[in-house]
């Protein structure tokens, strides 16, 4: 581990990303498949904002649970759930939704339990206005960022992003599912601020696989896949690093906002950012780069040279990794189609022999041989 | 060249610089919304179709209830099918859930009886009797006890019990000369559907209320028959102790606003007076309550929120302490990872961070705009991707070196790729929050403004601040002969890790 991190931040190409690609779609086609079926299962508990109800947060020291029951059952409420939280502070959740008997049962709370902290009542209708709102902007969203996304890189990668961004939405929301936390408007949020994180991640990535396709593609000495691998393993440091920066505040959130300073709303919210951070970093270099390089292979280009490249069979075994004397290939942009014939990659020695599969790519660093 | 970068670097700095001071010196403050400082807010939502003008009427009037409460930023607007309240910081929460809610109908009572305030400790009772009366019944009925309107522990008619054709009593509003007083009062003789406008008028070197009534049987015609009876001073109306004629007594919302005698047996539409011992202020607010007495259709509360002050306060702190804690992690990692280059990094998070409070500064001041929770955390994430705008750079940078490029001439070269990278990116995430601020609402909606904001502030600070200051600290010869200091990899050289100075 330490040694793929300490070749990732020297630059090299430490890890064979494709081979994981397999090993990855399994797992998320494992966890799209527990998501799902816990969201069919078990569904979401949606909160009031959604289904309509009253809630209350009553500071009461002195209270038990029971003595909360006791008020609500004289205003036929016995249906509501009632949690004690921090020891001290009773949280009420009634699906009832008539503004009158709510501020009856609140009157009743703030008179014979304790000081009534917050108090929020949502008509029926709400949160279906509410709901729909949202999916339009969401299906909204997805058509402009495809769109987008086809006119800067290409569709191909409209497609795996887009593809990655709902790996990431369905993860996270079942991991809400299995943990049976309440959705808020505060959810909707965090899950917002997951797809967009997971799709800036994902351009970012797709960036550098352009720089690098187009720079060394022109030479048409490596396959797609073997670019793609060269430009992930370049990217893999910033993704860890963007990763690390943007998850401790929201790690601070979690552990000093929710659970030091006791702000309890922070708590499930914070934890479903945190998951999603990481696995919006996980699907940019694991589903969607392998959705792109799939795609890509089947293009006319990419069969050729991968036809060519079997056929001196240099196309077996694990990835082969392009080091660094041939991936300095001066700009492919500014050489054009000449910058094939000039250039360090001609020094390449054809790599018959395959130790390790890698072993071409670096002549003057024996050093690394070990790694693996 | 040099020097360009040089100006756009004094630019930015100067300008953050000098936007922190103007929103301290202006005394600018974030406007806290209602989850971070307590508050209330409602939805209402008309009971009947309601036409825009009966809404923005509707609007008027709450602003106008609501004003007395002196909250500081109340935020009353208009929806499709109603009225959008939100008070962040009320201290009187309860105060503000009535005054907001009910369609208060404004009252004319004959007094029977005035009572002191009420002796604490006083029980409240049922009431008894047939309370229920005609218009101008025999105040004898409560005098001589037969009926005997219902009270409360303090003395007077709960709102519930509170209606129109009832004998009741009732306080004294807030202010003026009917405080401390209770009234004993007959049924209703005319509502504020009756009035055209009232207003407060210095005259003769007092002020006064003006009261205009509207024409016809219920307007000046009803107000006239009440007025001969109370003039004359009969059963229905009697002349009190101390007072020459009757009184009629104006009421709203459950509280007796004004009490004049009435010094006149019959009036002109135009010209009804109220004089009395009015402070401006009194007059002032006696003429609005009788002008917005009543809403113009009846408005219900779909949703209602309500967040104590203490809540608030805890979130806030939770959210700022977090977040601070958060930028020094941040700070410990990205120096530590990437030395003076990670120093330039944090100082541009600080040039967009003191941007974005200004601005947040002064929307709050200027435009009422709140910051909630949601925006903080909105603020939050976009630390991350600030963040990431240095990154992207400086990881191309170490590429480009180990590449065989002199650290110099890749500072140059790698900048516009990376900036073209980050602004790909930044584009799909305003492209986002774009979308967001325009379809949805509520919080979703700070969300999106803040999130689009900062992304854009990131670009700002990324292209004034982060390259140009690079491109500075390339000139200085440190830059070539100690990269180390800069987290970066010796020029040219192809080193393993180890060569390196900060291992990961």
């Amino acid at each position: 581990m330490i040694a793929v991190l300490r070749g990732l931040y020297a630059g090299e190409t430490v890890v064979d990303f494709p081979r994981w690609w397999r090993v990855a779609a399994l797992a998320s086609g494992a966890a799209l498949l527990v998501s799902l079926g816990s969201f069919g299962l078990r569904g979401l508990e949606l909160g009031i904002d959604f289904a309509g109800g009253t809630a209350y947060e009553v500071v009461a020291p002195d209270a038990s649970v029971s003595d909360a029951r006791s008020i609500l059952s004289r205003f036929d409420a016995d249906g509501a759930r009632i949690q004690l939280v921090d020891g001290e502070t009773i949280r009420i959740r009634s699906d009832i939704d008539e503004p009158v008997r709510a501020a009856e049962i609140r009157d009743a709370l703030s008179t014979d339990l304790g000081r009534v902290e917050t108090f929020e009542q949502v008509g029926p209708t709400w949160g279906d206005e509410v709901t729909d709102k949202a999916v339009r902007a969401l299906v909204v969203f997805f058509l402009v960022v495809a769109l987008y996304i086809s006119a800067r890189l290409e569709w191909k990668m409209a497609a795996g992003a887009l593809a990655a961004v709902a790996h990431d939405i369905v993860v996270s929301v079942g991991v809400y599912s299995l943990l049976g936390a309440e959705v808020t408007p505060a959810t909707v949020v965090a899950f917002l601020t997951i797809m967009g994180y997971s799709l800036y991640d994902t351009i970012v990535v797709y960036d550098k696989v352009r720089e690098m396709t187009g720079r060394l593609g022109a030479t048409e000495r490596y396959t797609y896949t073997e670019l793609m691998n060269l430009a992930l393993n370049r990217v893999a440091m910033r993704s860890i690093n963007t990763s690390i920066t943007s998850a401790l505040p929201v790690l601070s959130l979690l552990v000093i906002g929710s659970v030091v300073l006791g702000a309890t709303a922070l708590r499930e919210f914070a934890l479903a950012l945190l998951v999603g951070i990481v696995v919006g970093s996980y699907s940019s270099l694991f589903l969607a780069a392998a959705m792109v390089a799939r795609l890509k292979e089947g293009e006319q280009r990419w069969v050729q040279v991968r036809d060519k490249l079997s056929g001196r069979g240099l196309l077996d075994g694990p990835t082969r990794a392009i080091g660094r004397s041939e991936a300095s290939v001066p700009d492919a942009r500014s050489g054009g189609p000449s910058g094939r014939a000039s250039g360090p990659a001609r020094r390449r020695p054809a790599p018959t022999a395959r130790p390790a599969g890698t072993g071409g790519g670096a002549p003057p660093r024996p050093r690394k041989k070990r790694r693996r | 060249m040099f020097r360009r970068q040089a100006v756009l670097l004094v630019g930015i700095l100067a300008i953050s610089v000098a936007a922190a001071a103007l929103t301290l010196l202006w005394g600018n403050q974030p406007l806290l919304g209602l989850d971070l400082q307590g508050g209330v807010s409602v939805r209402l939502t008309a009971t009947e179709p309601a036409t825009e003008e009966m809404l923005d009427q509707s609007v008027e009037i709450i602003r106008n209830r609501v004003d007395a409460l002196g909250v500081a930023e109340p935020e009353i607007s208009r929806t499709v099918d109603g009225v959008m309240v939100s008070l962040p910081g009320v201290d009187d929460q309860e105060r503000a859930l009535e005054l907001v809610g009910t369609t208060a109908e404004l009252r004319f009572r004959p007094v029977c009886e005035v009572l002191p305030a009420a002796i604490p400790g006083t029980r409240g009772s049922e009431g008894s009797g047939n309370m229920t009366a005609e218009p101008f019944a025999s105040c004898n009925l409560v005098r001589s006890g037969i009926v005997r309107p219902a009270t409360g522990d303090d003395g007077v008619t709960s709102p519930e019990a509170d209606h129109a054709e009832d004998f009741v009593i009732l306080g004294g509003s807030g202010t003026g000369s009917t405080v401390g007083r209770r009234y004993v009062l007959g049924p209703t003789v005319l509502t504020g559907d009756a009035l055209e406008d009232a207003d407060a008028d210095f005259i003769e070197f007092r002020w006064q209320v003006g009261i205009t009534l509207k024409k016809g049987a219920t307007g000046i015609d009803a107000f006239n028959a009440a007025a001969a009876r109370c003039f004359r001073g009969g059963e229905s109306c009697p002349v009190l102790q101390g007072y020459s004629n009757g009184v009629i007594a104006i009421v709203l919302d459950g509280e007796v606003i004004t009490a004049p005698q009435i010094r006149a047996e019959g009036f002109e539409r135009d010209r009804i007076v109220i004089s009395g011992s009015f402070e401006k202020q009194d007059a002032e607010d006696v003429a609005l309550a009788l002008r917005y007495g009543s809403l113009p259709v009846e408005l219900v509360a779909e949703n209602t929120r309500v967040v104590s002050a203490t809540i608030g306060q805890d979130s806030l702190d939770a959210g700022i302490v977090a977040g601070l804690v958060g930028l020094a992690l941040v700070a410990l990692f990205i120096i530590g990872y990437y030395r003076l280059l990670g120093l330039v990094a944090i100082v541009s998070l600080v040039v967009s961070g003191s941007l974005l409070w200004s601005i947040v500064a002064h929307l709050g001041t200027q435009s009422g705009l709140a910051l909630t929770l949601a925006g903080v955390t909105g603020i939050i994430v976009a630390v991350g991707v600030s963040v990431d705008s240095n990154v992207v750079y400086f990881e191309h940078l170490k590429e480009d070196i180990r590449d065989g490029r002199t650290a110099r001439s890749t500072v140059d070269r790698a900048f516009p790729i990376a900036f073209s990278t980050i602004v790909k990116a930044d584009t799909a995430s305003l492209i986002g929050a774009a979308l967001l601020w325009w379809l949805t609402v509520g919080a979703v909606r700070g969300f999106a403004f803040y999130l689009g904001l900062a992304t854009i502030l990131d670009l700002v600070a990324t292209y004034f601040f982060m390259g140009p200051m690079v491109r500075v600290l390339s000139r200085t010869t440190w830059f070539a002969r100690r990269p180390g200091l800069f987290g970066l990899p010796a020029s040219g050289a192809v080193p393993g890790p180890e060569a390196t100075a900060g291992t990961p």
